[in-house]
Parts: structure tokens; sequence; C-alpha cells
């Protein structure tokens, strides 16, 4: 029992909370703002964490460095996605009905287009490299370079979002595009740009993680889904489109899965993630502890 | 669906339950799968495409299906087991039904998807509680045999299917489509309905379950609830078209024709292939091939 009171155990699951907080939070902003349910966003993670791969190999940049180039090619693919395929189809009404009804399976086709196109350019094994791999210790916490790093970079990007939402006049429009879009409009927020801006600042987040990922873990083209659903089920507790409640549900589900696999045994931790993922949506499709976002 | 489309695929069935006498076994194998996903996309429709309560779980159904066939395979005949497997998947999606299908929306499209990984994982870590990793099948029949009864249950879909479209329960179906708190309004028993429809949705897969599994002899849980299968059927529907029960005949054909001719060569490139289709007729031809066909023969 005296590994569930070690600062180790603690440590562990403060860094994968921090993660799914970051991860969930470039989901939680594009449903948001616009309505969009991004199954392929674990496919970003993946992508930023190529991204950190072959800066590393081709360029010899270290991770760290790689972390604002990740962010910029996953929102230049946002950008992308919302110029070619969403302004149109968002501005007109009887397609927007439909699109956000269908948008989960629309992001299944991108989601599997990038899997496919990235194992086709660069196979589908399994590559990884070593970085920071050194232990420190502090106190009785003994923790790699690595790990340390991310939960720092994950914990202060989440800070930073969260103070520009808080703070930031663009935050408080793209808040109240999230809270009442019909509303935002009408006392004159761009809810054009706004969709622009938060879908390109959500993609680059989910980056900026997949480098984090990408220094404590092998990557492969097929590495994203696991993000995708862990990330759903810390937006699902925390309630669809409300951005702090999520972040608070990233820690809690990396606390949970962190102790509740260190109480029954590694086989158990899909089995934690989708009981929580269904009961919840049984329970209160709107979230645990949120109050629900009025579309 | 007009008198002559019914001749039509009425003489595509019988071609086909002839396949057996004349066929190498290459084309017994892709005529298996093709009324193997007639059968699953058909399945699908009776709720996801009736009333818009799209279902990317159902291959919880086949996984069930399965799993039930495993014990009575030795001791009944083929048909019985395979009602069993049928009524298996029922009673399962009876068991979680009340509660799934009061969940609206995009929710209940994640639920579906949640639900069935959630089992896949349960019955996952049974097999390696167990000390099993998959289930094995012995004796199985000809490929033809399981041909003829893929046929059968690929017949049955369509057929319920388009009667379902018809019936004043496809009404009423469609009227949760349009506006479910309209309709319970005005007197659907909204409830009740999405039950039968998702019940009757379920029991197909259940027996197509089984036959997949008589067909591979050997399966892992993770390919008997793999959910690029529920994906797959999603897919087919949207490409082929749910209007009527043309639609999805023509999405499993073209599908089952696409990885023929890229899955063994090209799996990467079947699969952007795949998810290309899925945004285009998602965007810009929500109709599906048959909705293309049908706008080019009005227009003609």
């Amino acid at each position: 029992m005296d590994i569930l009171f070690s600062g180790q155990l603690l440590f562990a699951a403060l860094v994968s909370g921090s993660l799914y907080a970051l991860v969930a939070l470039g989901l939680n902003l594009v449903y948001g703002t616009l309505r969009l349910l991004n199954i392929a966003h674990g496919e970003l993670v993946m992508i930023g964490a190529y991204t950190a791969f072959w800066m590393l190999t081709l360029f010899a940049v270290p991770p760290v460095l790689s972390i604002p180039v990740a962010a910029l090619v996953c929102a230049a693919l946002g950008w992308l996605l919302y110029v070619g395929l969403f302004r149109r189809l968002l501005k007109r009404p009887e397609l927007a009905a439909r699109i956000e009804a269908n948008s989960l399976i629309l992001f299944y086709g991108i989601s599997v287009i990038l899997q496919n196109a990235t194992a086709l350019f660069f196979t589908s094994s399994a590559r990884g490299y070593s970085y920071l791999g050194e232990v420190v210790t502090m106190g009785d916490v003994s923790m790699t370079g690595n790990r340390l790093l991310s939960l720092g970079v994950a914990v202060t990007l989440t800070i930073g979002m969260l103070l520009f939402l808080r703070f930031h006049i663009f935050g408080w429009s793209l808040s109240a595009v999230i809270e009442r879009r019909e509303a935002a409009r009408v006392v004159g927020v761009n809810v054009d740009q706004v969709q622009v801006i938060t879908i390109c600042v959500g993609f680059a987040i989910a980056g900026m993680a997949g480098v984090l990922v990408s220094m404590t873990e092998q990557i492969t083209p097929f590495m994203g889904f696991p993000f995708t659903i862990t990330a759903f089920v810390v937006i699902i507790v925390g309630g669809l489109g409300n951005i702090p409640s999520g972040i608070l549900a990233g820690f809690a589900l990396g606390l949970i899965e962190t102790y509740g696999v260190a109480l029954t045994s590694a086989g158990y931790r899909s089995i934690l993630i989708y009981g929580l993922f269904v009961a919840v949506l049984l329970i209160r499709p709107e979230g645990l502890f949120a109050k629900a976002v009025k579309s | 669906m007009n008198v002559r489309s019914a001749l039509f695929l009425a003489f595509l069935a019988v071609g086909t339950a002839l396949l057996p006498i004349w066929g190498t076994p290459y084309l017994i194998g892709i005529a298996f799968n093709l009324m193997m996903w007639i059968a699953l996309v058909q399945s699908w429709s009776m709720l996801s495409a009736t009333t818009g309560y799209v279902s990317l779980g159902h291959v919880v159904f086949v996984g069930i299906g399965a799993y039930a066939f495993v014990p009575t395979h030795d001791i009944l005949p083929l048909p019985l087991g395979l009602a069993v497997s049928a009524i298996a998947a029922a009673f399962f999606a009876f068991f979680v039904g009340l509660p799934v299908l009061r969940v609206p929306g995009p929710y209940f499209v994640i639920l579906t998807f949640g639900l069935s990984e959630l089992v896949r994982n349960i019955v996952m870590r049974i097999e390696s509680g167990l000390g099993s990793f998959g289930r094995m099948i012995f004796d199985a029949p000809d490929p033809g045999v399981l041909l003829w009864w893929m046929l059968v249950l690929a017949v049955f879909a369509t057929v319920i299917a388009q009667l379902i479209r018809g019936a004043r329960f496809g009404r009423g179906l469609a009227a949760i489509r349009e506006d479910e708190v309209a309709a319970e309004t005005v007197g659907v028993a909204v409830s009740r309905l999405k039950l039968y429809a998702w019940i009757a949705s379920a029991a197909i897969p259940g027996a197509v379950g089984a036959l997949s599994l008589l067909r591979v002899s050997y399966f892992e849980p993770g390919q008997a609830f793999d959910p690029v299968i529920s994906f797959t059927i999603v897919t087919m529907a949207l490409v082929g078209g749910t209007q009527d029960a043309r639609g999805p005949i023509l999405g499993a054909a073209a599908f089952v024709l696409l990885s023929e001719l890229l899955w063994s060569s090209l799996p990467q490139l079947y699969m952007i292939v795949l998810g290309v289709a899925l945004i285009v007729f998602i965007l810009f031809l929500p109709g599906g091939l048959i909705g293309l066909a049908d706008r080019k023969r009005r227009s003609g």
C-alpha cells in the first residue's frame, strides 16, 4: 500500500493528467466554437510527434525547440481545413445543421486519411528517440528530465491559455461565441474570425502536446486514437465546450487512471476509461461538474 | 424502389445462390463478404437511417453473436445456432436500449462507440483472465453453404429494411428524425419505436457474427469487436445512400470492389480512398450514390 501514498505515483498522475488536460483543451475549444466533434484530434498529436522526430533526426533540432514548429504545422492544417471545407459550409444554415450532426463521421474520414498518408510516407513501424532521459531526484521522488519538462510545458501552456481566455479581448469574444453564438454576432463579434483562429489554436495545442508525448513514448502513425478517446472522456466529464472544467477533468482523469491502475493492474486501464465514458454519457451527458453549455 | 429494381435485385440474389455450383473459391469469398456487408448495412439502416440516431458501435452485436455461437456450435444445427446468436444480440440491445436511446444527438453517436469499445475491452480482459486469447471452431461447413446462409441474411435484412420504410412503424421513425419532440406531442410512442428499431437492427448482425466466425474458424476478441467494422458500416451507408434499400447494396458493392482492387496491394491507399469518399459524400452528395442515380434519371 505504501506505493499509493508515495510522491512517485502522484508525479506520474500529474504528468499524464497535465497532458490529458492539454490535449482535451484543444478539442474543447474547437467543439465549443465550431460545434464540430473532431475525432481526428489525436492525429494532430501524432503529427506533432512526427514533427519533433524529424526535426531532431534531420536537422538535429532539440524537441523543446520543435514545440513552436509543431504548433505551426498543425495550425496550418487547421487553417487549410477551415478555409477549404468548413467556412463555406458553416455559413449556410441548412448545410451547417447537417455538418454538425455528421461532423464526427466527417472527421473520421480526415483521421483515416492522416493516419494512412503518414503510414504510406513514413511506414507504420514505431519510431522513437531518447531525450533528457537522465533521472532527477527531488526528495523521495525520482523522475526523468523529459517527464519533468513535459509536465512543466503542459502546465504552462494550459495556464497561459486560461489567462488568455480570461483577460485578452479575443479570449472574451471566444468565450462569447462558445456561450451564445448568435448573441455574440449581434454585439459585433466577428464569428468567422473567431472560428478560424480557434481551429488554428486548438490544432496547435494538440500538435504541441504531440511533441511532449514523443519525448517519452514511441510514435507510430496510429498512435493518435487513444488520445482522441481520452480527450473525449475528459471533455465529456467536464462538459462539452466548458474550458475550465475540462482542464480540471483532465487532471482528474490522470489521477483516476494512475491510481486505478496501481490498485488493479494495467489490463484494466481501457475498461476504466470507457466505463467512465459510458457512465457519464448515460447519467449526465452535459458533463459531471459543469453547467450545461447552451447551444 | 420500383418493381424493376426489385426484380433486378431478385435476379442478383439468384445469381449469388448459384455461385457455389459454378464459382471459384475466390468468387465465393468475395460474394460472402459482399452479402455480409449488405446484411450489416441494411440492419444498421433500420434504426440509424430512419431515425437519424447514428450508431457507431454496431460491431458490438457482431461480436456478441460470434461469442454466443461458440457454445452452441457443437450442440445445435446451424440454423438454430444462428437464431441463438441473433437472439443474444437482440437481447443485449434490449438490455441497454432504454438508457442508451434516451441520449440525444451527437452524444448518442459517441455513446454507441464507447459502449462497443467497453464491451470489447471487458471481453478481452475476461479472455486473458481465462488464459485464452481467442476462440477456435472446428468442423465449419463448406464455404458454399456459408455463402447461402449469408445470402439468406442479406435478403432478409434487405426485405425487412424496405418493409419498415413503407410501414406505419417507419413513418413513426421518420417523424422522430424530423422532430422528436413534435412527434411525441402528436402521439408517436417515441421511446417504444426507437427501442423496437434498435432491437431489429441488432438481431441480424448477431447472426452475421456467427457466420463470420465459421468462415475464419479462429478469432480473437479484438477482431470480433473491431471498431473499424462499425465505421465501415456507416461509410457504406453514407456512400450508398439510405432513402431506400438499394442504397446500402450499392454502398457495400462499391467498397467490396474497391477493397478487392486495393486492399491486398495498397491497404493504406484503400483507407485513404475510404476517407476521401466519406468527406465528399457527407459534404457534397448527401443522397449517396442512389440519390445521384435518381437525380440523373429525373433530369435526363
